[in-house]
């Protein structure tokens, strides 16, 4: 009985799958059988699609202000299969072609080379304008630049440079931006976060490819440092429906910049502001003026606010492609706490540490001639104090900039830059000096691909 | 200052919110890139449209100085018309500063009237910048051709149309009204420039293309080395004796380019060079479409006469 009983269930085990494989196949045939009624339905429907008449032509197209090149109709596209409609699609492909050939966002390199020759004792000193690379050319700049529409409701830039920082050195990467646009907020508003040129005055936000001299003016180096103030966090802007242009921004961001602020946290942030309006008189003539202001807090755990004011001014006469004569000039001020040991009682030891505000200033001043669509000359004159060592400095940069095309530039310039006495222990690195100080500058710059227009 | 700022910000939203123009409007506000949209939307629209344009009528409207009042111009409009075709790419850089959602790329306001236009000079090679200032998607001047205009009036209806549903027969009706006088007109520049057919040109930019084709003539050469490019004395030479071998009589010139050199040119080629309207207010008496057609087709016919 129990052999039986063990036949049997041997039986069942053997038969089991063998039942539901036949169970399996039956129902794959059904699926199969269904996946054809659709397959059919949708082949009968396109045969139905393409034996309809075209639609008829705009109601009023008259045939005389047809154009002849109109008349020959593009070759009409492959009918796609009925398979090629059922066939899955990739639901994302980063390359996709949009029209002839195009990407779905920009792309732009442009390339910035320095050169620059100065006397012995400032490239011993360091005290040239491009510090550690005095008497060398360089790359500067050698910017990638993606940018596009994300979606219906943002846009974004990715620019990702290399530039050698220092002679002997390996040239690095690094991510100069990456901004995400909010464009579809109400009330005249936009918002902008991620890494970005802050748009504190005219020049700051103006890459150095970009800028109207070989380097930038000497009180935005001497308060935001070599690159610039650049920042991590978000910026709002708001254009109000007035008569006149007014632009408002707020911005909040980490504060890493170490020349100014160099907390880098949230806890401690670096607030900015800007307020920016445009005067038109005529078509000839333009002036944009703003103020900005910067506020955090510094190393030393103390508060720094630093104003700027900017002015440009430009004149196109009627029917020019250029500018003739453009005026641009920035001011700005800085009020840095600092801590202070005090001695009170003059035996030599600090009694206590004061919190004392140091205020600098700097300026600058730019006036460029463009007589010819190829030609521009011009001139910056630039004076600053540092906003932390005592001190000022004082230079003059005349250049001639010529463009063989809209995306090829080569710019000259001398620049004579004289150190006030107290400034000298600053920069007399290595035995050498550099209070006076005489360079010749040349730069070179490319653009490939694509390239935005520049703002005013 | 914190106080100051924010004092400042409030006051401006405040003044954002209750600004005068922000309600409703009765009319449609239209922003075109160049004027020959401007003309062309306003013939559309009528009394239903107030339009304006950004770029002027002897401007090159390849390259725009972006000046903060064509950012305000923006700030309130409902349609941005564009030409397309990379002409005017610097809109996008007025967009971005004039903070307004209703004209950001993919939203409605924001029309591309080149759509069904049959695009000539369609790169068929690959194409790079040793070619000059080269348009990769073709060239972009179709507005120059009157026989377009039924096909970006037709954009214009639809733009309208999906702006304010209601009025489309409104619009249509002033399409028709204007294809008519466009139909008048275009048999009057067809008679005239008959016999010029197979004429050759040299023109200074190539942007004419489209106004030539229409009537039947060609370009020969132009005077810039390639587009963007400037001439030369070498490709100037050969323009020379060009024009002298083949006997052409006219250079063409835009209101923005060098009219001394084009002169020049001409005096030593025995021909005539002539400004052109290259947009709608491009020259005196240039100030509708029909009109600045009317000034092509007339100042053509008279110098190849």
């Amino acid at each position: 009985m129990r052999a039986l009983a063990l036949i049997v269930i041997s039986m069942c085990t053997a038969l089991a799958p063998a039942a539901a494989a036949a169970q399996d196949a039956a129902e794959l045939r059904k699926q199969i059988e269904e996946l054809q009624k659709q397959l059919d339905a949708v082949t009968d429907r396109l045969r139905k699609l393409e034996a309809q008449p075209p639609p008829p032509a705009p109601a009023g197209a008259p045939t005389p202000t047809t154009a002849p090149a109109a008349q020959a109709q593009p070759p009409a596209a492959a009918t796609p299969s009925a398979m090629d409609v059922v066939r899955p699609r990739q639901p994302f492909g980063l390359y996709q072609q949009r029209g002839a050939g195009q990407l779905l966002f920009d792309i732009g390199i442009t390339g910035d080379f320095v050169g620059n020759l100065t006397q012995r004792n400032v490239e011993k000193a360091q005290g040239g304008t491009f510090s550690g690379q005095e008497n060398r050319f360089f790359p500067r700049e050698v910017e990638l630049s993606l940018f596009g529409q994300i979606d219906p409701y943002a846009s974004a830039v990715v620019r990702i440079e290399a530039g050698e920082e220092a002679r002997g050195q390996e040239t690095p990467i690094s991510l100069a931006e990456a901004n995400v646009t909010l464009l579809t907020l109400p009330y005249g508003t936009q918002a902008k976060f991620g890494q970005m040129r802050n748009r504190f005055g005219y020049s700051n936000e103006v890459h150095e490819h970009d800028l109207a001299w070989v380097d930038r003016p000497n009180v935005m180096r001497n308060f935001f440092g070599p690159e610039g103030l650049v920042e991590k966090g978000m910026e709002a802007t708001l254009v109000p429906d007035l008569p006149f242009y007014v632009e408002a921004l707020f911005g909040l961001f980490n504060g890493d910049n170490e020349t100014a602020f160099g907390r880098g946290s949230l806890q401690n942030p670096l607030y900015t502001g800007r307020v920016r309006t445009f005067f038109e008189i005529g078509d000839a003539h333009g002036l944009q003026v703003g103020m900005s202001v910067a506020g955090g807090t510094n190393e030393d755990k103390l508060s720094t606010t630093i104003l700027g004011w900017e002015g440009r001014y430009k004149y196109r006469p009627d029917g020019w492609l250029h500018p003739l004569l453009t005026v641009t000039g920035e001011g700005l001020y800085s009020m840095r706490k600092a801590p202070v040991g005090v001695d009170t009682d003059q035996d030599g030891i600090v009694d206590r540490v004061d919190k004392r505000s140091r205020n600098h200033s700097g300026w600058y001043t730019a006036v460029e001639v463009q007589p010819f669509r190829r030609w521009a000359g011009g001139f910056r004159y630039d004076w600053s104090q540092y906003p932390s060592n005592p001190g000022w400095e004082w230079a003059i940069e005349p250049y001639v900039t010529f463009w063989p095309s809209e995306f090829l530039r080569f710019r000259l310039a001398y620049k004579h830059t004289d150190r006030s006495p107290q400034t000298r222990e600053a920069f007399n690195l290595n035995g050498g000096s550099a209070r006076l100080v005489d360079e010749l500058l040349f730069q070179g710059t490319f653009i490939l691909g694509a390239h935005p227009a520049h703002p005013f | 200052m914190r106080r100051v700022i924010l004092l400042l910000i409030t006051a401006l939203v405040v003044s954002a919110a209750s600004a005068p123009g922000a309600s409703a409007a009765d009319k449609i506000r239209v922003v075109a890139t160049i004027p020959d949209l401007k003309a062309l939307a306003e013939e559309v629209g009528g009394k239903l449209v107030d339009v304006e344009a950004l770029a002027r009528g002897n401007q090159n409207a390849h390259e725009l100085e972006i000046r903060p009042s064509l950012m305000l111009k923006l700030r309130r409009a409902d349609i941005l018309l564009e030409n397309g075709l990379d002409l005017d790419t610097w809109a996008e850089v007025v967009v971005q500063g004039a903070n307004n959602p209703n004209i950001a790329r993919g939203a409605p306001g924001r029309v591309d009237v080149s759509r069904g236009i049959q695009v000539l000079e369609v790169p068929s090679t690959r194409v790079d910048r040793s070619m000059g200032d080269v348009h990769p998607l073709g060239n972009p001047h179709y507005s120059l051709d009157p026989g377009m205009a039924p096909i970006v009036t037709q954009n214009i209806v639809d733009a309208f149309a999906r702006f304010a549903p209601d009025r489309r027969a409104d619009f249509e009706r002033n399409r028709q009204t204007f294809l008519s006088r466009l139909d008048e007109a275009m048999a009057r520049w067809t008679q005239t420039m008959a016999p010029f057919k197979g004429s050759k040109v040299v023109v200074y930019h190539p942007q004419w293309i489209y106004l030539l084709t229409r009537f039947g003539l060609s370009q020969a050469a132009t005077l810039e080395d390639r587009p963007g490019i400037p001439a030369t004395p070498a490709h100037l030479t050969r323009i020379i004796r060009q024009m002298k071998e083949e006997q052409i009589k006219v250079i063409v010139v835009e209101p923005w380019n060098d009219m001394k050199l084009a002169g020049r040119v001409a005096d030593e080629a025995g021909a005539k060079a002539i400004v052109l309207a290259s947009m709608v207010g491009g020259v005196k008496g240039a100030d509708s479409y029909i009109a600045a057609i009317d000034h092509n087709v007339n100042a053509l016919a008279q110098a190849l006469r």
